[in-house]
Order: structure tokens, then sequence, then C-alpha cells
């Protein structure tokens, strides 16, 4: 009798399993169920709150989660955006303000309108998270100083002249949009006057910002007990493997948004990724570094396809210049020289990756776009080979003992690549710099970190002699070349002002000299980096000019590759994805489906 | 007080000892694990796109639920929480209490492990049994020699030799989750179909991976009774063959609970290569991503729940070798 019962237990089970094996999209209705992953949000948290502040929320940018405007990531002017809550905008031709006009007929998920108030409260909210156009510090660049509701759907924001900044339009764009009746609680009446008071100096500002940023902590664990989203999906709900949001009927461009339900699939790792879309599951995946083999086994799924676009994003090699023999630019020069950036890349990101044509500092594209084709062709390309490297060295004063490069005073010199172990295109890079590098006698080797946080610790601890670094951050020009001279590299901004430490100190590890010589002229490449913060135009094309040929001259780093923004769709359910080259491929499919780009099949 | 009773508050009254002994060297080893991972989560956003401005937005807030003061100040205000079960916050889900993350976690890790381990347990012992008996047939010999097979066999390789099997070469599993969210939680057979589905190769593999011990440890044991007097009485006697099969499989089976409920103990730690390869979200997965982040209060609550698990395994693995073998006893009772 019991053997009977386990009999008819198993069965049931089984039964069970080929039930739901079969039904298992069986809810999605006449628009489709649309299947991807957030790649901001690795590891879904099934405990963490819809709360758009907080690291882990379940707030999904471009599908429950929305910005006043989606930025294009245009290579050289940062401030242009498509629609989100905004339906337009008009800036100030000398950027000292913007005034917003709000999508007519957008109603949050449960009926009510969004109003000029939405975002007040969250641009109120945003200055209790800090940011630059929402910054309490009365002298900090692009701060906004005035916020003015003129009417239900317009609202005007007005830049503090006292440090006015280009960071200011793109800060005020990408404010992300709560409901005032789901968080306006959070906000105390006085608010708004301590915000005024805590832009202004003396002990009753310090104690008004301070119970300002106080506040932050309450705002990032605020938890609604339910989803209202002004965006086209709404979460219904979540388990800890997968989170599904439905159609958003009151989104003010629901009739072109074609899905009704969004899957977004759970990630710890690249394979999953993998796993997912050789399975053919995902309708849309964002940037994944891909090793060839897996590459193939994805094109092959039926349905799957690839679309390629700029990033603003490049991989390098940087030197603490602090430590013998890095701090003298021939050395450096002379490895550039030795380094053939096409082998790297082939080996480290042949899918995701372009070699670098130089080190400008810049990714390729928005350098040709900057400099233009002849004053990029002006800059060293560093593809001398072993002579222009022999000639280098020789100039750093270096010998050449038994075959091998040493140090100046005869004692060996072994150039030591530190890497994240889990970093594995890293690795792969580092691995084939330092086998070159054996090849043309300097020895050279590669050590891996137990993880990032690690790296970043002990790089910032001066620890490492040269590591990888990502630079090229674009599409801002300041944030482009703040990885090469700002903070890592001395220079602080504090209230306003910019101050250089010494090596070694504040987080400081690239250790590179205050001021560099540029064809004979000499440049303080931080404060030229700061200004371009304020500068518009062509004194800005000035500056990066001169910052490139910094760059190029000076080499703080030896850039390798240029991301490349690889990413995979299956044409199998919808179509209509962003094709090659589309400054959309910058922002979530959840901003492609509510423009009304992606159509059912 | 009965003799058992006493035993067992002698044992809580250790293991308690134990548990704060455990929590105070974990919380010190824990603190001074180097890394910066604000500044990691900071590289990585920008990485994934996000302007350095938002990127700076989205971590500077994080450093408020970072650790505060020395050592001493941070082992006391953790301790002094523990006393009243708060675990803290977590830093990567800020406003989430450990103690929900922790228990969010075991219910997924749990489940499929204790499943997979009473599936390998029972499976193994029966074919361990029948493979003493069988001992010089040959398919006695298979089944050693699976054990063997098995036993040897890294978890982690099995995993992947499943995960590639059902989930690429004979797709008929899903190669992550805990179910599908197109089926409304709750007691209905869609649900609980998709749950059994998504939770069958993580317990598929558990159940393989230690079948192989049990099967060996259980034909061991089998072969050691089989020699005993008892035994040999009981066939003298013209006992029936399934009785003396009994007195056989309860003296055999003895050592083996012992080691079931240490296991049994073992598996709030999560198998964490099965986790991450299956993608599903146990503790070893979330001690995985716990100690990626550094997300101290995390790692102290995991490591917390695994050293109370493994001394209310040990002292359960004790009581019942007290209750189910009465030499034990009647020896206490004896040294009175």
């Amino acid at each position: 009798m019991k053997r009977l019962a386990a009999v008819a237990a198993l069965l049931g089970l089984a039964a069970v399993t080929a039930c739901s094996a079969g039904n298992g999209n069986s809810s999605s209705s006449g628009g489709g169920l649309y299947t991807t992953i957030d790649a901001l949000k690795p590891g879904l948290d099934v405990n963490a709150p819809i709360n758009p502040y907080n690291p882990k929320g379940n707030a999904f940018r471009g599908y429950n989660s929305m910005w006043l405007g989606w930025t294009k990531n245009h290579m050289t002017d940062p401030n242009q955006f498509y629609p989100g809550i905004a339906e337009s905008w008009e800036i100030a031709p000398d950027q000292s303000s913007i005034t917003i006009k709000l999508q007519p007929n957008n109603k949050w998920s449960d009926g009510k309108p969004v109003t000029a108030e939405d975002v007040k409260v969250s641009i109120g909210l945003a200055y209790t998270q800090g940011g630059t156009a929402y910054a309490l510090d009365p002298k900090a660049a692009g701060a906004a100083s005035d916020i003015q509701v003129i009417d239900d759907k317009t609202i005007k924001i007005t830049q503090a002249a006292d440090n006015p900044s280009v960071t200011f339009v793109r800060g005020i764009m990408e404010t992300i949009i709560v409901p005032e009746h789901i968080w306006g609680g959070l906000l105390p009446a006085d608010f708004w006057d301590k915000v005024k008071t805590a832009r202004t100096d003396g002990p009753a500002a310090e104690a008004a910002r301070k119970a300002i940023t106080d506040l932050a902590p309450k705002v990032l664990a605020f938890a609604p007990k339910e989803d209202v989203s002004a965006g086209p999906f709404k979460l219904e709900r979540m388990n800890p493997g997968e989170a599904l949001l439905v159609k958003n009927k009151n989104f003010y461009n629901a009739a072109k948004v074609a899905p009704d339900q969004v899957k977004i699939l759970n990630y710890n790792g690249n394979e999953q990724i993998w796993s997912y879309l050789t399975a053919g599951k995902l309708d849309s995946a964002p940037f994944t570094a891909v090793p060839a083999d897996v590459m193939k086994r994805i094109a092959a799924t039926p349905g799957n396809g690839v679309v390629r676009g700029y990033s603003p994003v490049g991989n390098s090699l940087a030197f603490n210049q602090s430590k013998k023999p890095y701090d003298n630019v021939h050395v450096r020069r002379g490895l550039a020289h030795l380094i053939n950036r096409d082998q790297v890349t082939k080996v480290a990101s042949p899918e995701g990756g372009t070699a670098s044509a130089t080190t400008s500092g810049m990714h390729q594209r928005p350098a040709a776009e900057w400099l233009g084709a002849a004053a990029l062709k002006s800059l060293e390309p560093y593809k001398g080979g072993v002579a222009k490297a022999d000639e280098e060295f020789k100039k750093a004063g270096l010998k050449k003992v038994d075959g091998k490069w040493a140090l100046a005073d005869g004692k060996p010199w072994k150039l030591t690549i530190n890497v994240p172990a889990s970093f594995s295109d890293w690795l792969a890079g580092a691995k084939s710099v330092t086998s070159q590098l054996n090849d043309a006698g300097v020895s050279a080797e590669v050590v891996t970190t137990a993880d990032y946080p690690l790296y970043l610790e002990e790089l910032a601890a001066g620890k490492y002699d040269v590591g990888m670094w990502l630079v090229a951050l674009g599409p801002a020009p300041y944030n482009i070349y703040q990885r090469l001279y700002g903070t890592s590299n001395g220079w602080q901004l504090l209230a306003g002002k910019l101050k250089h430490v010494p090596a070694g100190k504040e987080g400081n590890w690239m250790g590179g000299p205050e001021t560099i010589e540029v064809d004979g002229e000499k440049v303080d490449p931080g404060e030229l980096t700061h200004k371009l913060n304020s500068v518009t135009g062509d004194e800005q094309k000035k500056i990066i000019a001169k910052l490139a040929k910094a760059a190029n001259q000076d080499l703080p780093v030896i850039q390798l590759w240029d991301y490349v923004n690889t990413q995979f769709i299956n044409t199998n359910r919808f179509t209509g994805f962003p094709e090659n080259d589309s400054d959309l491929l910058r922002l979530t499919s959840g901003v492609w489906i509510q423009l009304g780009l992606i159509k059912k099949k | 007080m009965t003799v058992i009773a006493r035993r067992l508050a002698g044992h809580l009254a250790r293991g308690l000892v134990m548990v704060l002994v455990v929590t105070s060297i974990s919380f010190v080893i824990i603190r001074n694990i180097p890394g910066d991972p604000i500044a990691a989560r900071y590289e990585k956003l920008i990485e994934q796109g996000m302007s350095p401005e938002q990127a700076e937005r989205a971590t500077a807030v994080l450093y408020g639920f970072m650790p505060k003061g020395n050592l001493w100040q941070q082992y006391l205000d953790y301790m002094s929480g523990l006393f009243r079960l708060d675990l803290g916050e977590s830093l990567m889900t800020p406003g989430a209490q450990v103690t929900d993350v922790l228990f969010e976690a075991t219910k997924w890790t749990v489940l499929p492990v204790l499943v997979g381990t009473l599936l390998s347990f029972l499976i193994g012992i029966m074919m361990g049994v029948y493979a003493a008996i069988k001992r010089s047939g040959r398919l006695g010999d298979i089944l050693a020699v699976s054990g063997s097979l098995l036993h040897g066999i890294p978890q982690y390789v099995l995993a992947l030799l499943l995960g590639a099997l059902f989930t690429t070469l004979i797709p008929i599993l899903p190669s992550g989750g805990t179910a599908d969210i197109m089926f409304e939680p709750g007691f209905n057979l869609g649900y609980i179909g998709s749950l059994i589905e998504h939770a069958a190769l993580p317990v598929l593999t558990y159940a393989l991976a230690s079948y192989g011990g049990w099967i060996l440890a259980m034909k061991s044991s089998v072969v050691t009774v089989l020699g005993d007097d008892f035994i040999l009485a009981a066939e003298l006697r013209g006992m029936k063959r399934s009785i003396v099969f009994r007195y056989i499989a309860r003296n055999a089976i003895l050592p083996l609970f012992t080691i079931l409920a240490l296991s049994l103990g073992l598996l709030f730690g999560g198998a964490i290569f099965i986790e991450r390869i299956f993608n599903y979200p146990g503790l070893g997965l979330m001690l995985i991503d716990s100690i990626t982040n550094r997300d101290f209060a995390l790692m102290g609550g995991a490591f917390l729940l695994i050293t109370i698990a493994i001394i209310v395994a040990n002292i359960v693995a004790d009581m019942l070798y007290t209750v189910i073998d009465p030499r034990v006893r009647s020896g206490e009772e004896a040294g009175r």
C-alpha cells in the first residue's frame, strides 16, 4: 500500500511538471510577452522596495521608472534627449534655465494625472540624494537654484548664476519622477525653506544641509505598498528569479506600447545571460561580454540577431607614476610602441571591442567628431614597434642586460599588471600585453586580485604599478577627461575650488605631475578638465584638443580598446528594434518600447 | 530530570557559547575583509553606461549604510543587535532587514537540498544493503562502482553536466529561477508544477552527488553487521529472511543517521556551486553576492545561520543516537 502511495505521488509530480511545462507562458494575451534582463539590476531582490532610489529597488528604468527625458548620448552634445515624463523642454541660450512641459495626457497607473507637483517633489527627493543639478553646496557647479511650478503641466528650473555648468540640463532631465501622492510625505513641510537656507553660507546653512541629507536613508528605504508608475508598465509581482510587469493603460503613449507584459529575468553572471540567449528566451539583452564560441551558439539560435553601436567606454593600461620607472614618460611611450593593440583586442574582446587607434583620452568616434580628422591624424599613433621602443627606453636611461631591459641603475625591471580575477576580458588582454612585452625583452607578468572591490581599494591605495582602468566615459567631455585628470590623478573639487593633492594621498594613485608640457607649453590638465564643465562651443573644442594632445604625449594611460555596444535581439516575437549605431542602443529596451518602436510580430 | 533532558540542556548551553564564540570570530574576520564595495559599485554603474554624476548619486548615499565607529564599537553594536534578534540592514539593498533577506534565501535552499539529501539517503541505503548482500554478484559490483563514480565527481562538475544535458542538448528543464512568474503564486497546479520543474535540476544534482556516499557507507556498514554473531544466531534459529534483513538494516543504519543529521545541518550553508550554476537564488548564491559586494551585515547573518544550523544538527545527531541506540542510553545510565 505504501509502495502504491509512493508511486502515485511520483506520478502526480510528473503530471504537475508536465502540466507546468506546457503552460509556462499561457497567461500573456494579445500584445504578447516581452522577455529581457535589466543590466542595471543583476540579482533581483524580492526584499527590495519598489523604489528607484534604492540600488536594488524593483523599479526598472524605462519600464516602471521614468525620467523627465532620456539622454541620447550624442557624441558631442550631451543635451539631446528623447521625451520621457517631459513632452518638450526649452533651454535658455546660456543654459541658465530650463522650462519643461509635461506630457499632457500622462497619468499614474492608479489613474491620477502626472503634474508639475510630482516633478517638484521628485526634485526635492533628488536633493536628499545629492548629485550635480541638486547639490546643496552653494559653490557646486551646475546646481539648480530655483524651482518654479508655472502651471499643472509646466515647471521651470533655474541654474545658480555664480557657478554655471553645461552639466545642468542633463542633470535636470535625468531626474527620476515619482508620484507626489505616494512620496510627498517623506519631505517635511519646511523642506523648501531648508533647501534655500542650505544653499547659503554659515552654521544655519550647514544645519539645513545636514537635515536634508539626513533624509537620504529614509528615502532609500521607503517601500510603497504597490507600484504606482507613470511609465509604460507597472510591477505586478516578482520572485527571486523573475519580475512580471504589466502594461500601464494610463501611460501617455499606451496605444503604441506593443507588449502587454514584460518579464525581466534574474542574472548574476554573464553565463546566465548566454544561457538565456542560447535558448532563445530573450527578446533583447543589453551589452554582455561574450566569447567567440558562445557567440556562435547564440547566433545559431533561430531569430537571434546582434545590433552594434557606439559605447562611450574604453579600456586602458594605467600607470602609477609615483613608481619607477613609470614616472618617466619615455618608458610609457616605449611600452605604448611595443603593445600591438589589435592583437590585444583580438584576444581580449573580439566581439565587444575595437582596438584603440591611439591614446587621446577619448573613444575613437567622439575623438574624430571633436578633433576633426586632421587633428586626430596628427596624434602619435604609437605603432613604432621594437625600434621606436628601444629609442624611448634608451632616452629613459634603461639598459639592456642579457637581452632584457633593466633599470638605469642596472637592477632588473619587471612590469606587473594587476587585474581583477573575475574580469575575463581584462585578464586575457593583460596576458596578451605581457606576452608581447616579454617577447620584446621587457619582463612582464600578470597578477590577479581576488575581486573588484579589493582591486579598486588596492589600486586607490597605490599598491599597483600598472593596472587596467576604464577611460573615455562620455559623452560629456568633462566626464571623459576626469578619468585621466580627476581624483585618481590628484585633482579634487572642494567647495567649487580645484586643488591638486600629492601622489599617494586621498585617492591619487596615478601620481602624475600637476603640470605637463604639451608642444612646449605648460598646461594643468586637471584645470583644463574642470573648465570643460563650464565652457561651450569653440572654447570647449580648444580645450579638448589640448587635453587630447596632453594625453597622447604624456600617456598617463595606454588606451587598448574601445568597447562596442553589442546587444542581442530576437525577432521571433517582436520587431522594430533599433538598428546598428542607433543612439537608442544606450537606453533600455523599456525606452524603445515606450517610444513605440517595438512592434508585435 | 531525565538523562536525555540533562544531556540536552548541557548541549544547548555549550551550543550557545559556541555560537557566541564563532559569531565573534567571524565578525572580526568579516570586518577585516579588504575591498571597497561602494567604489566597485560606482565603477560597475559607469561601465553599464551611467554618467559619473548618476553613478555618484546612486552610490554616495550607501556610505550611510556602512558600519561606523571603531571595531569595538561595531562589535558591541552588532552583539547588542543580535540579542534583540536584529541583524541589521543589508548594504546593497538599503532598508531590507538581513533577517528578511536570509529567510527568503533560506527557503530556496532548504527545500531542494532537503529533498535531494533525503532522496539520495533513501535510495543510497536501499542500494547499499542490496550491494552488500549481493556483493559477489554482478549487480552488487555495478552498484558499488556507480557509488564510487558518483562520489568521486565534484558537485559542480555534475551540475554543469546535468545543466548542459537538460537545458541545452535536450532543453526540457529551465536553466534558472524558482518558478515561472506567469503563474500566480499559491496552491495551484501550475505554480506547484513550475516550482518542481525549476527545482528539478538542483535536486537531481544534490541527490546524485550524495547518493554515492550513502551507498558506499551503507554497504560497508552492512558488510560489518553481516559478520556479527547475532545475525548468525538469527539465521541458525531459522528466522525468516525478511526479519533477518530488518535486523541487518536497523543495525547497519545507525552510523548513517549521524552523518544524515550532520549533513542536514550543512545544507544551510547552501550549495554554492550548484546554486550559482543553476541561478537558483538560495543561501549559497546570496552568500557569494554578499561577499562580492562586501555586504558585511548580510555576510554576518549568513555565517550566523550556518553556525547555528551546524551546532543544532550536531545536537540533534547526538540526541538521536541516544534515542535510537539503546546501548548509548544504557551505558550512560550505568555510568551514573
